[in-house]
């Protein structure tokens, strides 16, 4: 009995997490409950490949509080237009919000999620900085520092 | 109990199913990543046979027959002007943030880790997605931040499609957006062609690293079989 006990618990807590994943994937959108807290690490701009052309914008968004919360608008004092894409396999696209779980991060890498920069105030060299707004859906906007940095760079290098 | 379980374990599978499809609503389009002619891919890892890190090609395409105009405005033979070259190949566009200038980045400082003698063994060839934005000029420009020996090739994007479909590279019409920015949608793996044979061998997808560009550039520029 203990056997079968402990098969319909496993299929128990399979099913709970399946639903949970679930919820989370359906909703898109920040919870009702819990405070969302978060803050901005480790922006950075590439160097754009053609002088003062279009850029990406890099960061990492960490939600310590217990409610989730999701970036809805960047912008900046020095650039035109900043969107949020995302790079799929073969192409990306432009996105109106990106989520922040509860406890959790949101990443703009290479490859991913990432913010597009144009239509720069002054063409961007190699240390200078850019501010970046990041406007959030539980009302809280972010200002950070972004730095130029070479075309090449990788976080960590 | 049986019983009991089966029900349960049917809705666990139903679940998993409203999972699997609510993330394709809530992802992106997915496309022919590469391969065949219907857009499948045909790839396998065999890393304990091969001294690569890319992912080995089970369909050795030929290098595809393209003449097109390079970034000087002369016509350049793909086939016959990298024949017996180490030949890196990549369809991608200028407009593009994120993929298009971190995999030419990876790939421009994997080259730059290698001897100069090994680096002009090797072919860099990007071919523009979107030709009618992408001039001679606004390429040249562009490639020069990865290196000035890239060839950059920028025509008829009907061309470029032909020559990308039998690789199982997707290329599209680029789109024009309201903001005036342009979306191009291409596949974004790099293809790696053997001097013996002038065969794809070898793959990349957008997320290989410098380390494993930098390691396969070095055993491609000594022609090392895959």
């Amino acid at each position: 009995m203990s056997r079968r006990f402990r098969r319909s618990a496993l299929i128990g807590s399979g099913l709970a997490t399946v639903l949970v994943a679930g919820t989370v994937l359906v909703a898109c959108s920040p919870g009702t409950s819990g405070d969302s807290n978060v803050a901005v690490t480790g922006a950075y701009i590439p160097l754009p490949a053609t002088p003062g052309g279009m850029a990406a914008g890099y960061l990492t968004v960490q939600n310590i509080g217990s409610g989730a919360d999701q970036l809805v608008k960047v912008s900046s004092p020095g650039a035109k237009s900043v969107t949020m894409h995302r790079s799929t396999d073969t192409t990306m696209e432009e996105v109106g919000a990106l989520p922040v779980a509860a406890h959790g991060k949101l990443l703009l890498e290479r490859g991913g999620n990432h913010l597009m920069i144009m239509g720069w105030t002054k063409a961007p060299a190699v240390g200078d900085v850019l501010e970046l707004d990041l406007t959030f859906a539980r009302g809280r906007t972010i200002s950070v520092q972004a730095p130029v940095k070479p075309l090449t760079y990788r976080p960590g290098s | 109990m049986a019983r009991s379980t089966t029900p349960r374990l049917l809705g666990a599978a139903a679940l998993v199913l409203a999972a699997a499809l609510s993330l394709t609503a809530c992802g992106s389009s997915s496309g022919g990543s590469g391969g065949n002619s219907d857009g499948s891919v045909t790839v396998t890892k065999e890393s304990s046979n091969s001294p690569y890190q890319g992912t080995l090609l089970t369909n050795h395409f030929d290098k595809p027959d393209l003449v097109m105009n390079d970034t000087s405005g002369q016509p350049f033979d793909l086939r016959k002007q990298t024949a017996g070259h180490p030949t890196l190949l990549f369809f991608g566009y200028t407009s593009c943030p994120d993929v298009c200038p971190t995999t030419m980045g990876d790939i421009g400082v994997a080259m730059s880790k290698l001897s100069p003698e090994d680096q002009k063994k090797i072919d860099v060839v990007f071919v523009s997605t979107d030709p009618a934005r992408d001039t001679p000029k606004v390429l040249r420009t562009w490639l020069d931040s990865f290196g000035k020996s890239v060839v950059g090739l920028t025509g008829d994007l009907e061309k470029v499609k032909a020559a990308a479909k039998p690789l199982g590279i997707m290329v599209e019409d680029p789109v024009v957006n309201k903001d005036g920015t342009v979306t191009s949608t291409h596949g974004a793996q790099v293809l790696a062609f053997l001097p013996s044979d002038d065969k794809a061998h070898l793959l990349y997808l957008s997320n290989s690293s410098v380390d494993t560009y930098a390691h396969d550039l070095a055993l491609l520029a000594k022609g090392v079989p895959a």
